[in-house]
């Protein structure tokens, strides 16, 4: 075992099969178990990786004369020595069929959908027309903190919630409502520290006041289901209803203070 | 967080219902109404009787806990559920019924808020709930077993309701209503991951036993107790339903495949020339974006097939709907439909002078396609287009037949009469099949067809019957349809080549370094 571990080529060989392991299944699928945001790598980014895997790994090799002999000679020997002629068969075969398998990978015809960008939190715009009322949106706080009373702006909010954005976002706000399947971008997690502590309540009014049709185009308009509510609600139930999100899921809003300049991602 | 409101008059309640609860139940129910304020009441309302904010929207209805009538249950017809019956609802939800399982509740929510339903109700005061039925044991499943059960599923009459083929399409079907008096569905059995309380055969031969309270559905027990059925027929019966269909919903592929028909297109909709074709299946949703929204769609899914032959291109669509609209057998369900729902603003359908619906709106479905390949990843608005981007639609419904349609909205579809689609749809036991053709490119105005591009899809469906008109509808999103284009040679050249260059490669390497080691 030792003896592998410290000879150049089985080390070469480890690293470029770690790497492997690393892309495809660590990043894709072991983080999001432990609970970190991440996503399978497209394939393609796969091959760029392991093409700067192997060439780092033969710049290494390479870089040291005695290395890379060492590095060179289970090759060298496995290609002349005669006792190791069956190995020498298997790979004679094995190789070939490997590139050719690849090369069929890319050019069998393709059934999957055409990749789509997305952005969830398309950048905001400063104003916004509620049936030809225009609100500026800079700055905007959540009137009903101010006025009233929490307790009973909350029981609109959740009147308004159940009635109108659960078939969707789901009784547990997590967005599994029992449409959710249906649709293509599928509702959004309220409970996910992605979203409501992320925006401002200005953005949350917006995005519920314009909704999918009001998104721009980095936000793919036409794919979205939310309704623009501003057909369906007055301004102080959305307000009431954005109250609720963050009431129920415990989250704080961002404010504008911490916000300065930026701006939404 | 805030002090509940009224918990001395639900500890008062209490102590006036059930004089003999223990001190740890009051603290138990005290705790459950915390979470049943939170999460529950603005469905099955603030006193518990399924009267909350959002149920006139619904059907079912919420469960009313005062009448303590709970359809998943283990003890038998007519008794009071256990609480592990209670928390098994709880934490599964009812598949089928806006009510979702609730993870988020620890076991003690859990528990206290049991505590507190059953306090709703005065049923529960008067002693435990009754042990569970004996339910026997499994005699085991196999075609025996599903053969005997196909002639209990007969002999019980299950097909007057849930009808031959198990798609809630019986006789009886337009005239079933729950202790309410609203209107209920016979279960469609060939949908498994919509039922109430789970879709195994164990879960299916519980319910069998129990009987569904609150709903026409009854309990075999008395069936079994007057020697119509013996217990195996009745688990055989089980084994027979889980081979209606699958047991989850078939998982989705964004992509529809179309493939190069061998030896011509299918004339029409018939089963022989689609064996073997694959079936995507597309769940829908109320259409719940325009008002008026649809909060309780009849059809909630459909499958797609399609073949084309490089000329034409053929699709088979399939859904399940109980009813052949129009039908006057379905008269008084859509009536009652029509008033047992909040309709959003919608027009109720008018009633003659005989109590008849004036208007007998038919079944439809439309695809919905780009007037043009998009560029990008642009498209028009998924809900029928809008005014400034319009949708090519192809469009059924049961009185007109096949036609195309250019959609700028919802309620905005002017018909294309050039269009060449043509086709036809059956109905039969329950489901629907319709069967539309179209040269793949058209000299008309409508959408050309690019073997191999993926081209945006989308459904919508309406149920005549259930009064589905207008934008009462069901819906989905887009999804892609492709044409899979002539096989090419570079398929097998490519490959082939490569091969060959590596082993070539390979051997004029070996055979080098071996001279080499000859020479040195």
């Amino acid at each position: 075992m030792k003896r592998y571990l410290s000879h150049p080529f089985w080390q070469g060989a480890i690293v470029v099969v770690a790497s492997y392991v690393a892309f495809e299944y660590v990043i894709g699928y072991v983080l999001p178990v432990i609970g970190v945001a991440s996503a399978p790598v497209p394939s393609s980014v796969i091959v760029e990786y392991m093409l700067i895997v192997l060439v780092g790994v033969l710049l290494y090799m390479s870089a040291d004369e005695e290395r890379w002999q060492r590095f060179r000679e289970p090759i060298r020997e496995t290609m002349v020595q005669p006792d190791r002629r069956t190995l020498r068969g298997i790979l004679m075969v094995a190789f070939p069929v490997l590139i050719g398998w690849l090369a069929y990978e890319r050019v069998k015809p393709s059934y999957a959908a055409p990749a789509t960008l997305r952005a969830v939190h398309p950048a905001p715009p400063n104003q916004l027309t509620f049936r030809g009322e225009t609100i500026e949106l800079t700055g905007l706080e959540n009137p009903l903190r101010e006025e009233g009373s929490m307790e009973e702006h909350l029981a609109v909010g959740k009147r308004i919630y159940v009635r109108n954005c659960v078939p969707c976002h789901g009784d547990l706000l997590d967005g599994q409502g029992h449409y959710a399947q249906a649709f293509n971008p599928v509702p959004a997690d309220f409970t996910s520290s992605g979203n409501l502590p992320q925006l401002t309540e200005s953005y949350v009014f917006w995005r519920i006041v314009k909704g999918g049709p009001g998104l721009p185009r980095e936000g793919t308009p036409w794919d979205s289901a939310m309704p623009a509510w501003e057909t369906i609600l007055e301004q102080d139930e959305i307000w009431a209803t954005i109250l609720y999100l963050y009431d129920q899921t415990g989250f704080p809003p961002r404010t504008w203070e911490e916000e300065g300049e930026g701006g939404h991602e | 967080m805030r002090a509940p409101r009224g918990t001395g008059i639900v500890l008062l309640a209490l102590f006036a219902a059930a004089p003999h609860a223990l001190a740890g139940q009051e603290d138990a129910a005290t705790a459950g109404k915390v979470v049943y304020d939170r999460w529950c009441a603005e469905c099955h309302g603030e006193t518990g009787q399924g009267d909350g904010s959002a149920a006139a929207s619904m059907l079912p209805r919420p469960r009313d806990f005062a009448q303590a009538l709970y359809q998943i249950r283990t003890t038998g017809s007519g008794q009071i559920p256990t609480d592990a019956d209670i928390r098994f609802a709880i934490e599964n939800g009812l598949p089928g019924t806006t009510m979702p399982g609730w993870p988020n509740l620890t076991d003690q929510e859990i528990d206290d808020v049991i505590v507190y339903l059953k306090s709703f109700s005065r049923f529960f005061a008067q002693g435990p709930a009754p042990e569970p039925l004996d339910f026997g044991s499994d005699p085991g499943g196999g075609p025996a077993a599903i053969e005997a059960g196909a002639a209990a599923y007969l002999t019980m009459l299950c097909e007057e309701c849930h009808g031959l083929s198990g798609r809630g399409d019986g006789t009886s079907a337009p005239t079933l209503e729950d202790w309410r008096g609203l209107p209920i569905r016979a279960a469609d059995l060939t949908e498994a991951w919509v039922f109430n309380g789970g879709s195994s055969v164990e879960d299916m031969h519980t319910r069998m036993l129990t009987g569904l309270d609150g709903t026409p559905m009854p309990s075999a027990i008395d069936a079994m107790n007057s020697g119509v059925v013996s217990p195996d027929e009745v688990w055989q019966l089980a084994h027979y339903l889980a081979s209606f269909g699958p047991r989850e919903m078939p998982p989705l592929r964004e992509v529809i495949r179309v493939g190069r028909a061998e030896g011509g297109l299918p004339a029409d909709g018939g089963e022989e020339a689609w064996v073997g074709v694959e079936a995507f299946h597309f769940p829908l949703s109320g259409q719940v974006v325009q008002l008026p929204r649809n909060f309780s769609p009849t059809v909630d899914g459909l499958w797609v097939q399609g073949l084309h032959d490089g000329n034409d291109v053929a699709l088979r669509v399939q859904w399940n709907d109980p009813s052949n609209s129009p039908d006057p057998n379905w008269d008084e369900w859509q009536n009652k439909i029509t008033a047992a729902l909040d309709l959003d603003g919608a027009e109720a359908i008018a009633l003659d002078s005989a109590g008849a619906p004036s208007v007998r709106p038919p079944d439809a479905v439309f695809l919905q396609f780009p007037f043009e390949m998009p560029e990008g990843t642009d498209r028009p608005y998924f809900l029928m287009g809008d005014a400034r981007e319009p949708v090519y639609l192809w469009t059924w419904d049961s009185e007109t037949g096949v036609g195309a349609g250019r959609g700028r909205g919802l309620d905005s579809v002017e018909p294309l009469a050039e269009d060449p689609v043509a086709g036809e749809a059956t109905w039969e036991e329950g489901r629907w099949t319709l069967y539309v053709r179209r040269p793949i490119e058209v000299e008309s105005e409508g959408l050309d067809f690019v073997e191999g591009t993926p081209t945006p899809i989308a459904f919508q469906a309406w149920d005549g019957s259930s009064a589905e008109v207008g934008k009462r509808s069901s819906v989905s999103t887009w999804y892609y349809i492709l044409l899979e284009p002539p096989a090419s040679s570079t398929v097998v050249v490519t490959p082939l080549l490569a091969m060959l260059l590596t082993g070539a490669f390979g051997l004029v390497l070996v055979r080098r370094a071996q001279d080499r080691r000859r020479d040195r």
